[in-house]
């Protein structure tokens, strides 16, 4: 279940995206997970959707509190990380990789352009 | 780091609150609650007539070297705050030690100092740290002469390099445990001397709040409050029932009335069903949608590895019939289940558990 695609970029809110043929796959930083603590349970969005930017699509509950994760660009999910629903401590294993959260089919990659790479993510939290 | 009653406290140490709550469970961990209050009253007729229109217990007849779990009360009977009032000797003269909540210091000690102005507030110059977990008295027993004689709720004085330290087997768990009070310049080599110890750790307010939950214990702020009666919250118990017919004693009218014919609202658990984490706040509804209650406190449960809480229903509801909880505008299904959610694993004499 590994992906390795397109370069890996970052929202403000803490996702990550990466691009495979139209296809993001979404999940939420390491720093994200690091700051959220144990991870214990996620509300995964349905498949099928049609979804833009900033919209709350799910939810991770972590020991500490629940936390919605927003849709990092405009698109329609396609898929689910569904390991997740019963061991979602997968995102404090491996929240970048394996502990991916949802694929969506890209409808404006411009958006996706914007977001932010990797060492401007880093120097965001380091602000 | 979070901010807690005017302190910065963590919410974990390194390892995160799951691992500290099984270790505390398993083996043992150390919690900084250097945050509490803690105060010396020396007793005498007059102090003692005085406190008891607060406190409902015959003081009087507490017994020396150990410890009470009880309350201040308001004239509505509600709940000041919650304590463990302890008898010990100082320097030979009779002492009430009470350690109170760091959330409720303004308003006990307006109290306290009503009641003795010779009050000694001991928390400026003493830690406070507690050893909780079934490894506990191995832990101890390195440090200080700890003998197994000392069961729960005995407190003691010992001797830790030349300073007095206050030492009592307690603590909010529901493990066995020990909580000990001492000079500050003490308390680093005292910490770092438990901390050899290479199957304990320091443990922060996260578990320490999933632990005395899953105990099914009563955090003020959240199952207690200036509104809720002992028992409302299911502590009656804790209450010198002989007290309630004294009308020096705050509230004993109100709740003299609520022994004979129970209290309007009820203190539950709940399990969710589903893998939905309950929280504070959230609203409880009968099947045709009736608000019955809400949840006062909510955690994930390492050790049942799902969420509980604690909340209040109306006493009206019948409990044959299923308890709803509104997370996210969805009606998610949960259970009622019993207090404790985890067997309480006390050292007392005779037996070992509650």
């Amino acid at each position: 279940m590994g992906v390795t695609m397109s370069e890996k970029k970052y929202t403000k809110d803490h996702e990550w995206v990466s691009i495979d043929s139209g296809i993001a796959t979404v999940g939420i930083s390491n720093h994200a997970q690091e700051s959220l603590g144990d991870i214990v349970f996620i509300e995964l969005p349905s498949v099928g959707k049609s979804v833009n930017a900033k919209d709350e699509i799910c939810v991770v509950e972590s020991v500490k509190a629940a936390s919605d994760i927003y849709a990092p660009i405009d698109g329609e999910i396609m898929e689910v990380n569904n390991n997740l629903e019963s061991d979602a401590a997968i995102i404090n294993q491996d929240a970048e990789n394996t502990g991916w959260i949802f694929k969506m089919k890209v409808s404006n990659l411009s958006q996706y352009d914007e977001l932010m790479t990797e060492d401007d993510y880093k120097k965001f939290l380091e602000q | 780091m979070v901010p807690f009653a005017g302190f910065n406290m963590p919410i974990n140490y390194k390892s995160g609150i799951i691992n500290e709550h099984k270790n505390v469970r398993n083996h043992s961990g150390i919690f900084d609650v250097s945050h509490m209050g803690q105060i010396l009253i020396e007793i005498n007729d007059l102090t003692i007539k005085n406190l008891e229109i607060f406190i409902p217990l015959k003081l009087k007849n507490i017994r020396k070297n150990k410890s009470n779990y009880t309350f201040l009360l308001n004239k509505n009977g509600g709940v000041v705050d919650d304590l463990i009032v302890s008898l010990i000797d100082i320097n030979g003269k009779s002492n009430l030690y009470i350690v109170y909540n760091a959330s409720r210091k303004n308003e006990d000690e307006k109290i306290f100092f009503k009641c003795a102005p010779d009050s000694k507030i001991i928390h400026n110059k003493n830690c406070l740290f507690a050893i909780q977990g079934p490894e506990s008295f191995e832990v101890l027993k390195n440090i200080i002469t700890v003998s197994k004689e000392m069961k729960f709720l005995d407190i003691r004085l010992f001797d830790y390099n030349k300073k007095k330290i206050i030492v009592s087997r307690s603590g909010y768990t529901g493990e066995d445990g020990f909580e000990i009070s001492i000079p500050t310049e003490q308390a680093e080599v005292f910490l770092k001397n438990l901390l050899k110890n290479e199957n304990t750790m320091l443990c922060g307010l996260g578990s320490r709040d999933s632990l005395r939950l899953e105990a099914g214990l009563s955090l003020y702020g959240h199952e207690l409050n200036e509104k809720i009666t002992p028992i409302e919250a299911g502590l009656s118990w804790a209450l010198d029932k002989e007290r309630l017919n004294d009308t020096k004693l705050n509230g004993n009218n109100v709740l003299s009335e609520q022994l004979k014919n129970k209290p309007s609202n009820i203190k539950i658990g709940l399990v969710s069903v589903n893998r939905t984490m309950l929280r504070d706040g959230m609203i409880l509804f009968d099947n045709t949608k009736k608000n019955i209650g809400k949840i006062t406190s909510g955690c994930f449960s390492p050790n049942l590895n799902k969420s509980i809480a604690i909340g209040y229903v109306s006493k009206e509801f019948n409990f044959e019939n299923e308890i709803f909880c509104e997370i996210r505008n969805k009606m998610e299904l949960v259970k009622k289940t019993n207090l404790p959610f985890v067997k309480k694993n006390y050292k007392k004499n005779g037996s070992n558990n509650e």
